[in-house]
């Protein structure tokens, strides 16, 4: 696969101008560029397990998140339709009462990196805005983020919300923050726990 | 004879600085600049309006802007020295310059269990046990409740800590509260306790630790607390968290210059609103975002010091951290974190220093490792104490009576003395064999078992039946 190392080592670098300049040499040379789209997602798939295994910066991820980015928006013309690797739509934000919201800024960066679609409801997040995004975006996965013990009962509510509205088959639910657990993800009838955004993206491409 | 001697008896302890008064003073200076370039937002108008009225600068709201020459005056009005009692009244702690006391923290989600060594869920029993413990041990002078109990009702749980901290130990308390309907429940349990709110405010034992969101963010719930507690004359902490890498600069100037801002900012308003004020101001700063693990490391070097230096420029009590670690459980990496802590603080003379005993930065809680750290601050104790070289403590005539082929071993003069040196309480000097017949048990092993003891054997005194009484109504009503 030496066609694409050079992008490869790009994106593991951090490095947007280098990433645009390959994606532009390569659409010129005539490369398919869902192809080209395909190996930048691989990049950030080693990027994502690197930082789970504690041997990659979060300032690196982000850059590279960010020579992601930029390869990703000079491609997009040039994708044909469905063709952008879209691996689902993923609802995510910070639930009702918490404002906290680095971790679920990162998971986003690296959930559009790895590929999916991501829409960010933002933090202080009520139940009600999670089912009405779910519906209008036809998402896959619905991502919970909780720094406050105090504001953590409001992603049950969200769970319950979802199965009321018959929509739990439909999604995967993924909880995150300082204060959540394997065990408490269980009790509340989530899917997943994700002790952190590298992990949050493994898990979420296996529940879809 | 003549006796006259100058400088004969010149004491001095263990000290240590990593700024220097220059120093300090650009990072003053640094923080002023802040509030008047770039200005703090005020989530609470109350707070924005006092300020507009002292004639600082207000736009887009609650953007406001503080001239150099209030936080001057703040820091003259402002008490160098906070005078702490403990739930009777008596005089316990002298909170300012380089006095050193040494807590717990709050809040732990977790718990090692010493009985089964699981990690579990924390529960109210778990705050009777730790303060039960707290009260006993020796080198502990003031308690926080140490677990977040997930047995009670979860939107009154800071109401059942203070409950749990005011039953079961009669040191001083620092409390934290989720929101500010809590912090005053906490504040009339205490006033409850001291007979009434004039006695609270002159004998205070209880103090507020407030977390405020950034130094140049300040949310409405660490407002409203500032206000409710200056205007009555009550003590609290001001503690702003910038976090290095995300909410301010990477480098360790940089989270000072932003996080001490806000401290300034906060303290110009206790003084608007209530001249001569107490104000606890951070003891340690610099923190960051670990980049590796996203964790916020407590013992992380680089938030050691500095902090306390600048309190001491500034003139302000500080409320310190340490004895803390990110060990998941009681290890050596445990220990060597909580003593490297503690060494820096004590040397550095941080006032109120929490979190002692915390694991796993700050999430997990053990009672066997606060025992351990009440060791080590036992041996920092004896190390920080001054030597006294004087006619008595030099003995020439002594000596000279000994003679160089004598020996001082059955001499009264050992016997006299023998028991100034410290001896440890629960690390062992041992020979091996003696070590092994004794069970060859490890640090934790002697630390769970002296747990096990104090448990048994102290009975922190109760507060009387009728208070105890009128304290719980609070948590109904």
């Amino acid at each position: 696969m030496t066609q694409f190392a050079n992008m490869t080592e790009a994106i593991l670098a951090g490095d947007p101008d280098r990433v645009k300049q390959l994606a532009e040499e390569g659409i010129s040379r005539g490369d398919d560029a869902g192809a080209v789209m395909a190996a930048m997602i691989g990049a950030m798939d080693i990027v994502g397990e690197k930082m789970e295994a504690e041997e990659m910066f979060i300032p690196e991820v982000l850059m590279s998140a960010k020579a992601m980015s930029a390869g990703t928006e000079l491609l997009k013309p040039h994708l044909a339709e469905g063709g952008g690797g879209n691996k689902g739509t993923l609802v995510i934000g910070s639930v009702h009462g918490d404002l906290h919201d680095i971790g679920k800024n990162l998971v986003k960066m690296l959930m559009e990196g790895s590929g999916f679609s991501v829409v960010d409801l933002g933090t202080n997040v009520a139940p009600d805005a999670f089912l009405t995004a779910v519906k209008e975006h036809s998402a896959s996965l619905v991502g919970m983020s909780a720094l406050l013990t105090t504001t953590m009962p409001v992603m049950k509510e969200v769970v319950d919300a979802l199965k009321d509205a018959g929509l739990r088959d439909q999604v995967k639910v993924l909880v995150g923050g300082a204060p959540v657990t394997d065990e408490y993800a269980e009790q509340i009838g989530a899917d997943a726990y994700g002790a952190d955004a590298g992990s949050a993206v493994r898990i979420a491409k296996s529940l879809v | 004879m003549a006796n006259i001697r100058s400088n004969q008896h010149a004491l001095l302890s263990p000290m240590a600085r990593k700024m220097s008064e220059d120093q300090c003073r650009n990072l003053y200076w640094a923080c002023l600049e802040i509030l008047e370039r770039t200005g703090v937002c005020l989530h609470e108008q109350a707070a924005v309006d006092l300020f507009k009225k002292a004639g600082a600068m207000v736009s887009d709201g609650n953007r406001v802007r503080i001239p150099a020459g209030m936080v001057e005056k703040a820091l003259g009005t402002v008490p160098r020295k906070i005078n702490f009692c403990d739930r009777n009244g008596n005089r316990a702690m002298q909170v300012g310059g380089h006095r050193s006391y040494f807590g717990t923290g709050s809040d732990c989600l977790h718990i090692i269990d010493h009985r089964t060594g699981q990690r579990r869920k924390a529960v109210l029993q778990d705050i009777v046990e730790g303060m039960t413990l707290c009260d006993a041990l020796d080198h502990i002078d003031f308690v926080m409740c140490m677990f977040l109990p997930s047995d009670v009702p979860q939107e009154k749980l800071d109401r059942y800590e203070m409950e749990a901290m005011l039953n079961h130990t009669t040191k001083p308390i620092v409390y934290v509260t989720t929101e500010f309907s809590g912090c005053k429940d906490a504040v009339t349990m205490a006033e409850i306790v001291a007979g009434g709110a004039d006695q609270l405010r002159q004998r205070p034992f209880a103090a507020c630790y407030i977390n405020v969101t950034t130094g140049l963010r300040h949310n409405g719930e660490a407002l409203q607390k500032l206000l409710y507690l200056s205007g009555k004359g009550l003590p609290f902490t001001y503690i702003p968290s910038a976090q290095g890498g995300v909410t301010a600069p990477m480098t360790i100037a940089g989270t000072m210059a932003v996080n001490n801002a806000g401290v300034l900012a906060g303290l110009v308003l206790s003084q608007l609103n209530n001249e001569g004020a107490p104000f606890i101001m951070p003891g340690w700063g610099g923190n960051m975002l670990d980049m590796k693990t996203t964790t916020q490391p407590y013992a992380d070097p680089g938030k050691r010091g500095q902090a306390i230096d600048f309190a001491h420029f500034l003139g302000l009590p500080t409320f310190s951290l340490a004895g803390c670690s990110e060990s998941k459980v009681m290890d050596q990496q445990a220990s060597a974190e909580a003593a490297l802590t503690l060494f820096t603080d004590a040397l550095f003379g941080g006032n109120l220093v929490h979190d002692v005993g915390y694991l796993e930065s700050g999430l997990s809680g053990s009672l066997p490792q606060l025992v351990i750290c009440d060791e080590i601050l036992s041996w920092l104790d004896a190390f920080m104490h001054p030597i006294e070289i004087s006619d008595e403590t030099l003995c020439l005539d002594l000596i000279d009576q000994v003679g160089p082929d004598g020996q001082y071993l059955d001499h009264p003069h050992t016997m006299e003395h023998f028991r100034e040196r410290w001896y440890p309480g629960i690390f062992d000097r041992s020979n091996h064999a003696s070590w092994q017949k004794k069970g060859a048990k490890n640090l934790g092993e002697r630390a769970t078992e002296k747990v096990d003891k104090i448990l048994a054997d102290h009975k922190p005194e109760p507060l009387a039946p009728d208070v105890a009484k009128a304290v719980h109504a609070v948590i109904e009503g």
